[in-house]
């Protein structure tokens, strides 16, 4: 088949699941998988090193033909789009289920296919106007999937501030594809390097899209929408669709030109992101937070090697850009595998325990194995250890850094802070996934809930070995995934060779790989056999001789976290609440540490308060009553004639300006006159 | 016939690093005796130790899962790789590639995480205490360490551990090697970051994260840290001296002569020196940093190797 058929019968899949997940769950999911499956198909063939796929239709939508186009760097991210959707839905099968959501779950399932579909869409759109509808589409779909728990209230008020800020990106978007389009008179998307006029415009991508990615700090809505979505969603947000704000960029950058303090800015920002991003994570108490602002600090660690890349583009193609461009794309599906996996374990905590607190959990991994197995290997791979797939794109970008500090070049003096930067985060990423896998899974259950926790089905089950078995497959044979990065790397980038014939610089990493996994997995087999050999035995943790440990004699998430807490008190600004236990026979001692959204709370909400206060202020303007409205327009028409009487110079008025919409003017349409309307 | 001079090759390297590591400690340990006056435990000492925990039976927590057995186990190969990366002056490393030393970096980091986890597994609040400082004061050291590593890849111009390791410090050799010596006290948990004698479980980092183990899984950790600081005093004598240029001989004695330097620099601090205030530690990290920063400022100035 080829790829046009085969994107062909996704759309059609996925589009009749939309109808079909309304009513029929089972085969809403046949549905599903078909068109995952063939939507795979579609990105293999592309990136395995088939022609680029392209489709112009003399049909219009919104006045514009359709133009599709599935080359290697959409291709990657369609392969990740397809694998995440596809597992999500599988496991949103048990997760999410008639029987126990009979308000939501049909919903949860067509807009599960609206939204595959939207960011299919947005994949594929050559085309300004259809990538911006695509777009909305996508964020208003990713909305309902936010808030089907809307009877919540923290859900309701996660849902706002995801539409308010996501809506702020789109204004962003709206702005950058309207200017290009006057500029280059079409709305038709394709590389154009050559006009430099255009660079300015990245600015405007870089808010557009860094909204969308969560970068620092607009990350503001990702942690709330993050955590207090279902977990499926929670897991192809976090996997999937901030990478596609990701795709904006890399997609942007690489078909326009950029300013010459772009890469600069992108590296600052992106170690930024990844540095705090982590800092908030490794002090969070609700496991999803934590998991939603370690998604932060990943997107931290894309961006740099994008930045890195667009960098070496400027340096004459250094080679160090290659490494760290094949680097930050690699992460887009390393990240989205474990961090689906993640947030898959903690859908099955939440469903065995009912409570997302680690402080609550404790000593799971007796009742649920596989999850606590599971879990554990997305930790490794998450905090980038070695032989997982982690380490294979932070390894290429962190090279990429490297060998640009040592080209002793300009670009030096970038790479060195936020090599600095990135290892410091990835210490932390490490404390913080040691944190979360241990306060839930080792030790003592700390509570009922955690005592009473269960192993979950088959359904949840298999969508995370199958993502456990993606991490394990990149981490031991990169080589084999190489030349699909290197295709999309090649597509940003098309006089960089990452051919066949260009050595793959992972592959000593799979020899090692290989045998790390070998040898360790020997190690431990032979250690436990010497172990039992020589008899063994189980009795109590140690503890100083105190005879009766109890459950909540164990270290806290908050108290393992406390010394980096301490570190970054000034930006994470925790509030306590204690009170000390008083007389002989205290009744009662609380301490409770919080750490609060700083960033939203303290940064952005004043700053949203006065634009309320100016907008209510302005507002009184209109308050309904016409002779005040007729003097407006008398002020108005004497202020404007008085303007033309006194400044009017035919010459100015005759210049064309700048941000003119190509094509003749249009005559103003008569509905378009506005309607007051007069307040209650 | 290559593969099997290859094979020889890395049994031999192999039998000295597991051979020799343990040495390290009986040294230490009989420098701070030489200095108290005392006689001390022999230099072999840790042999003995090993040969009979390996013989002895294990107490499991009630509460830890296998992973209390396998985490030792993970964190003992992790170091063992990243010493094989490691090149032995002249004679090189038993593989080596472009961006080796940050697969050592991460080995090191496997090793972290595996030990934090198995410590984690007994639900004790003392392994918490350990762990939780171990994995924060790591963030300070790994910004060192890596700090130190740039200053290496600019002075030599290269980033596989071979090449970077070969030439002289230069100009910066006493800085990045007072930072590294810094960075080796606090990775393997010695004065005045921690005391390995103490038997005061509040205070103490590394010891306290394996207080539950025992048996062979112990052997590993023991075995496993005297690899890691024989690991850390290879690297710092290779990043000051121009190791990789001499003749084997002498190659083999400036080596032995550096970790021997070390080592007996360890003891000497761990006898005249007191441990840190915990709050004092990362101050004294931060200090590692900006030695390891300067001397890569040093680098950076001096010129083209």
């Amino acid at each position: 088949m080829t790829t046009g058929e085969l994107l062909l019968i996704a759309a059609t899949g996925i589009a009749a699941s939309i109808i079909v997940g309304l009513r029929a769950p089972r085969a809403w999911l046949v549905l599903t998988f078909t068109g995952t499956a063939a939507a795979l198909a579609a990105a293999i063939a592309v990136l395995a090193g088939g022609a680029e796929w392209e489709w112009k239709s003399e049909f219009l939508v919104g006045g514009e033909s359709l133009h599709l186009r599935l080359d290697g760097l959409s291709a990657l991210f369609f392969a990740l789009l397809s694998v995440i959707s596809a597992a999500g839905a599988a496991y949103a099968h048990e997760y999410w289920t008639d029987a126990e959501k009979p308000e939501s779950a049909p919903a949860s399932r067509s807009w599960w296919s609206v939204m595959t579909l939207a960011l299919g869409l947005v994949l594929l759109s050559s085309n300004g106007l259809h990538f911006l509808i695509a777009w909305e589409l996508f964020a208003v779909s990713s909305y309902f999937l936010v808030t089907l728990e809307r009877q919540r209230r923290e859900v309701r008020a996660a849902g706002w501030l995801y539409l308010a800020s996501s809506h702020a990106g789109t204004l962003c978007l709206f702005g950058f594809f309207a200017t290009m389009a006057s500029r280059t008179g079409s709305w038709e998307l394709g590389p154009m390097r050559e006009q430099v006029q255009l660079a300015p415009l990245f600015w405007l991508a870089l808010a557009g899209f860094g909204v969308k990615a969560g970068m620092f700090p607009v990350h503001i809505w990702l942690p709330s929408a993050h955590s207090n979505a279902p977990s499926h969603v929670s897991a192809i947000m976090s996997g999937v669709t901030i990478k596609i704000g990701i795709y904006g960029l890399m997609r942007f950058t690489g078909w326009l030109p950029v300013p010459a303090s772009a890469p600069w800015t992108v590296i600052g920002i992106g170690a930024v992101t990844a540095l705090l991003g982590i800092a908030f994570g490794f002090a969070q108490n609700d496991i999803k937070r934590l998991l939603a602002y370690c998604s932060v600090e990943n997107i931290g660690i894309i961006l740099v090697g994008l930045g890195v890349a667009m960098l070496g583009v400027s340096h004459g193609n250094a080679l160090w850009g290659r490494l760290a461009l094949a680097g930050a794309l690699f992460h887009v599906w390393n990240h989205g595998l474990f961090k689906s996996l993640l947030f898959f374990g903690a859908g099955s905590v939440l469903h065995a325990t009912g409570t997302r607190e680690m402080s609550r959990l404790g000593g799971l991994w007796r009742a649920m194995p596989w999850t606590a197995a599971l879990f554990a290997l997305g930790a490794a791979a998450i905090s980038g250890l070695p032989p997982l797939n982690g380490f294979v794109s932070e390894w290429l970008v962190y090279l990429g850094l490297l060998e640009a500090v040592t080209s002793r070049g300009s670009a030096a003096w970038a790479a060195m802070p936020a090599l600095i930067l990135l290892g410091m985060a990835g210490a932390l990423a490490l404390a913080s996934f040691v944190k979360a896998g241990s306060i839930i899974f080792l030790g003592a259950p700390r509570t009922a809930a955690a005592r009473h926790a269960h192993e979950s089905g088959f359904w949840m089950r298999w969508p995370m070995l199958a993502l456990a078995g993606g991490c394990v497959a990149i981490g031991l044979v990169p080589v084999f995934f190489w030349p699909a990065v290197g295709r999309a790397a090649g597509i940003w980038q098309a006089s960089w060779p990452y051919g066949p014939d260009s050595p793959a610089p992972v592959s000593p990493l799979s020899v090692v790989h290989v045998a790390l996994a070998v040898i360790a997995g020997l190690a431990a087999a032979g250690l436990w056999w010497l172990a039992r050999k020589n008899g063994q035995r189980r009795g109590k943790t140690w503890d100083c001789g105190y005879a009766m440990p109890a459950a909540r004699m164990q270290y806290t998430g908050g108290s393992f976290a406390g010394i980096v807490a301490g570190w970054f008190s000034w930006l994470l600004q925790p509030e306590r609440r204690s009170q000390r236990p008083r007389g002989l026979f205290p009744a009662a001692a609380l301490r409770v540490e919080t750490i609060p959204e700083t960033i939203l709370e303290r940064v952005i909400e004043p700053v949203a308060d006065v634009i309320m206060q100016v907008a209510t202020a302005a507002r009184r303007l209109q308050h309904g009553r016409l002779q005040f409205y007729i003097a407006y327009l008398l002020v108005g028409l004497s202020a404007l004639g008085t303007y033309v009487a006194l400044g009017s110079d035919p010459n100015v008025a005759q210049q064309r300006s700048p941000l003119r919409l190509a094509g003749p003017p249009a005559a103003y349409p008569a509905s378009h006159a506005s309607t007051w309307r007069a307040s209650p | 016939m290559n593969l099997v001079i290859a094979f020889i090759d890395v049994a031999a390297r192999l039998a000295a690093w597991l051979i020799l590591a343990p040495l390290l400690p009986g040294i230490i340990n009989k420098v701070k005796a030489w200095v108290a006056g005392r006689r001390g435990p022999p230099v072999l000492q840790l042999y003995y130790d090993l040969n009979r925990l390996r013989k002895k039976s294990v107490v499991l927590s009630e509460l830890a899962s296998p992973a209390f057995v396998a985490g030792p186990a993970v964190a003992w190969v992790a170091v063992l790789g990243a010493a094989l990366l490691l090149p032995l002056g002249p004679a090189g490393a038993a593989l080596s590639f472009r961006g080796d030393v940050l697969l050592v970096i991460y080995l090191l980091a496997l090793a972290r995480f595996a030990t934090a986890w198995a410590a984690l597994e007994t639900g004790s609040a003392f392994e918490g205490m350990g762990a939780a400082r171990e994995v924060s004061y790591a963030v300070l050291s790994e910004a060192a360490l890596i700090t130190a590593i740039m200053a290496l890849c600019i002075h030599s111009g290269s980033v596989t551990l071979v090449t970077m390791l070969t030439p002289a410090a230069g100009a910066g050799a006493a800085l990045l090697g007072a930072g590294l010596f810094a960075v080796l006290l606090a990775e393997n948990c010695r004065v005045p970051f921690d005391d390995p004698n103490t038997h005061l479980e509040l205070t103490m980092i590394h010891e306290v994260m394996i207080l539950d183990h025992s048996g062979p899984p112990l052997a590993a950790i023991l075995h496993g840290a005297s690899m890691k600081l024989l690991l850390f005093a290879v690297l710092l004598t290779e990043a000051v001296l121009p190791v990789g240029n001499l003749p084997p001989f002498a190659a083999a004695g400036a080596l032995a002569g550096g970790v021997l330097i070390v080592t007996v620099g360890v003891g000497l601090i761990e006898s005249l020196l007191a441990r840190l205030a915990f709050r004092r530690v990362p101050l004294l990290l931060t200090t590692a940093f900006l030695l390891c920063l300067f001397a890569l400022l040093v680098a950076w100035n001096g010129g083209a190797a």
